[in-house]
């Protein structure tokens, strides 16, 4: 099983990426597990043709979580959570997801959808413990960084970088690499080799500007799935081949079974 | 919360996690403070417990009818931000309510203490001048604590000090050899309950086995809030009760940290042969080797014999004796030193 965390800035196009990486894989044949660790709860919407489930935390608020209400399928190979968090400006979201990975694991959602592929599609920036968790304790095993060329989100870029390094040791997550989402910006192809470079990693794919991302978002679709035949749908699928080819491939639950042992003693 | 109870705040609300503060609240609650908990949970951690705390003030509310609410954070509540004066506003409740939005985090632990006096103040319940004094004596505090206290080492650990009987017979064998010995009692605040026991004892043996005694005590009626001047005014009268009388009363029972110099210069009118000292002894200048120093504090006493004071005793547990107590209740030294006196 591949445990990978994609992070950036906000508004760099995570969320599209990884649905699109995810409609890529499940066309390949791999069962996905996409979990959105944003209060927003908007990760998923593009393959859930546009609608946003109910998230893990909006159960918690209730009083009790189920399988059934925390995991949404979509019928072809994709299962879809949305961690979700409290209102704008109240209590922790990161407590919240902490909380939430804790209700996964205790509805035992890996046993009951056995993925092959987990992607963690993680709010903006690294900000406090909580938007760590997925590269901590081992749960994601490879983080991947979406940016564009220009300054803050190279900059966002970086600081999940020193997060993840941060964080280095057994059964911690490894900075595997940047995807390029190019804004069309001057020299956007140099300056984010340079940044890579200086980061002391590399560049994975570039995903070019393209009008199929717009048109397919506004119905509510991945490009895979909306233009399977386009350009861009290829694309998605080679860096889809690209972040399998990087990603390290272990057993175990949720978290590694190593880790969790550990934890035991 | 101490703080809070010695501004006479009739119930605080701590906003955090029901474990939180329990041990305090437990003597506070002995003390005559009505301390509840809004018991936040997990959930509340990650959506915020706003509505919990409303629920609480007014469930306190309904059940105490008291005159002032104080809401105190803890690490749980704060670390979250959580906007403790817009769920006071909206408990809409017929009475002072004030948030104290401490936690465990702030450094020095009297950081709490100054940030309840500051909130105390602006609701109104002490004075701006009280408050600054207050301050200062706290300030005063942590300073003497760190210098030569509890804080004075990276870990002190609790020690078991010169038996009760040791320390007694040498205050027996001077006064019956017609020698002079000074009682200093330097208390914080409530511990004067126990601490001034001493005087009680010590009067005793001087009359039955002679000598002279020279007594000194921290209880000036006029100094400090009023519930702290109470503490010295029920001392004072029950020590005339016993026919005790003080040679010296220098300092209130808050002023601590900031009177030994002035205690000492009173006791050096005297010159005595054997100094008993009770309270927090630290703050008193130029202990002399065999002096006798009385302590309720396990780790106090660990630093008082590490400095060669072997004539230290413990008074352990003394400050939960006396939450809530009104009168001089007794103490183990003293006790001592009545069977000794009474079984020559």
């Amino acid at each position: 099983m591949r445990r990978i965390a994609i992070y950036g800035k906000g508004g760099i196009g995570k969320s599209t990426v990884s649905s699109n990486v995810s409609d890529a894989l499940a066309e390949k044949g791999l069962k996905v597990l996409q979990i959105g660790c944003d209060p927003k709860a908007d990760s998923t919407r593009l393959l859930m043709d546009g609608n946003t489930p109910a998230t893990v935390l909006d159960q918690v608020r209730k009083g009790g979580t189920s399988f059934s209400d925390s995991v949404h399928d979509t019928g072809r190979g994709v299962f879809c959570v949305e961690c979700g968090g409290p209102r704008p400006g109240t209590g922790c979201a990161g407590r919240g997801i902490i909380a939430a990975f804790g209700h996964l694991e205790s509805l035992d959602v890996i046993g009951h959808c056995s993925p092959d592929v987990i992607i963690y599609d993680v709010l903006g920036d690294v900000v406090c413990g909580g938007f760590a968790m997925p590269i901590r304790n081992g749960y994601a095993r490879n983080v991947f960084v979406v940016t564009s060329g220009e300054m803050m989100s190279l900059y966002a870029a970086d600081n999940i970088r020193q997060a993840v390094e941060g964080f280095a040791g057994d059964g911690y997550a490894e900075f595997s690499g940047i995807i390029q989402n190019s804004r069309g910006i001057d020299l956007e192809n140099e300056i984010v080799d340079k940044a890579a470079e200086e980061m002391g990693t590399e560049v994975i794919f570039r995903l070019p500007r393209d009008g199929e991302v717009q048109r397919s978002e506004d119905v509510g679709r991945t490009v895979v799935r909306n233009a399977p035949c386009s350009e861009m749908a290829d694309n998605y699928r080679k860096l889809a081949g690209e972040i399998l080819r990087r990603s390290e491939d272990s057993v175990g639950g949720m978290r590694l079974d190593k880790y969790r042992k550990e934890e035991k003693k | 919360m101490y703080t809070l109870r010695d501004m006479d705040v009739d119930v605080i609300v701590v906003h955090g996690p029901s474990g939180c503060g329990f041990m305090a609240s437990r003597s506070l609650e002995q003390a005559g403070v009505r301390v509840v908990t809004s018991a936040m949970s997990e959930t509340d951690l990650i959506f915020g417990g706003s509505d919990q705390l409303v629920d609480t003030l007014r469930t306190s509310y309904d059940m105490f009818r008291p005159r002032s609410i104080a809401v105190v954070g803890t690490c749980a509540s704060m670390i979250i931000g959580e906007d403790v004066a817009s769920s006071i506003k909206r408990a809409e409740l017929d009475c002072i309510v004030f948030p104290v939005e401490s936690h465990g985090c702030m450094g020095d632990n009297t950081q709490g203490a100054i940030k309840a006096l500051e909130a105390g103040r602006d609701a109104g319940i002490i004075s701006s001048e009280e408050t600054d004094r207050q301050i200062g004596l706290l300030k005063a505090a942590t300073a003497m604590e760190m210098e030569r206290g509890l804080a004075s080492r990276q870990y002190v650990k609790p020690a078991q000090g010169a038996t009760k009987l040791r320390v007694c017979r040498k205050i027996c064998d001077i006064l019956s050899s017609g020698g002079k010995v000074a009682v200093v009692m330097n208390a914080k605040k409530e511990l004067a309950y126990r601490f001034s026991d001493i005087f009680i004892a010590v009067d005793e043996a001087r009359r039955k086995l002679g000598g002279s005694t020279f007594f000194v005590s921290n209880t000036d009626v006029e100094k400090g809030l009023p519930r702290i001047r109470k503490y010295s005014e029920d001392i004072m009268s029950q020590l005339k009760e016993n026919n005790v009388v003080l040679d010296a009363v220098v300092g209130g029972l808050d002023e601590y940290p900031v009177i030994g110099g002035r205690m000492r210069a009173e006791v050096d009118r005297f010159s005595p042969d054997l100094t008993v000292i009770v309270g927090i002894c630290h703050a008193y200048p130029g202990i002399r080797e065999n002096d006798i120093l009385i302590t309720d504090q396990p780790r106090q006493l660990s630093n008082y014999l590490n400095e060669g004071f072997s004539n230290s005793v413990g008074e352990i547990s003394s400050h939960s004796m006396v939450m809530g107590v009104r009168r001089i209740i007794p103490m183990e030294t003293s006790e001592t030193l009545r069977e000794l006196v009474r079984g020559i």
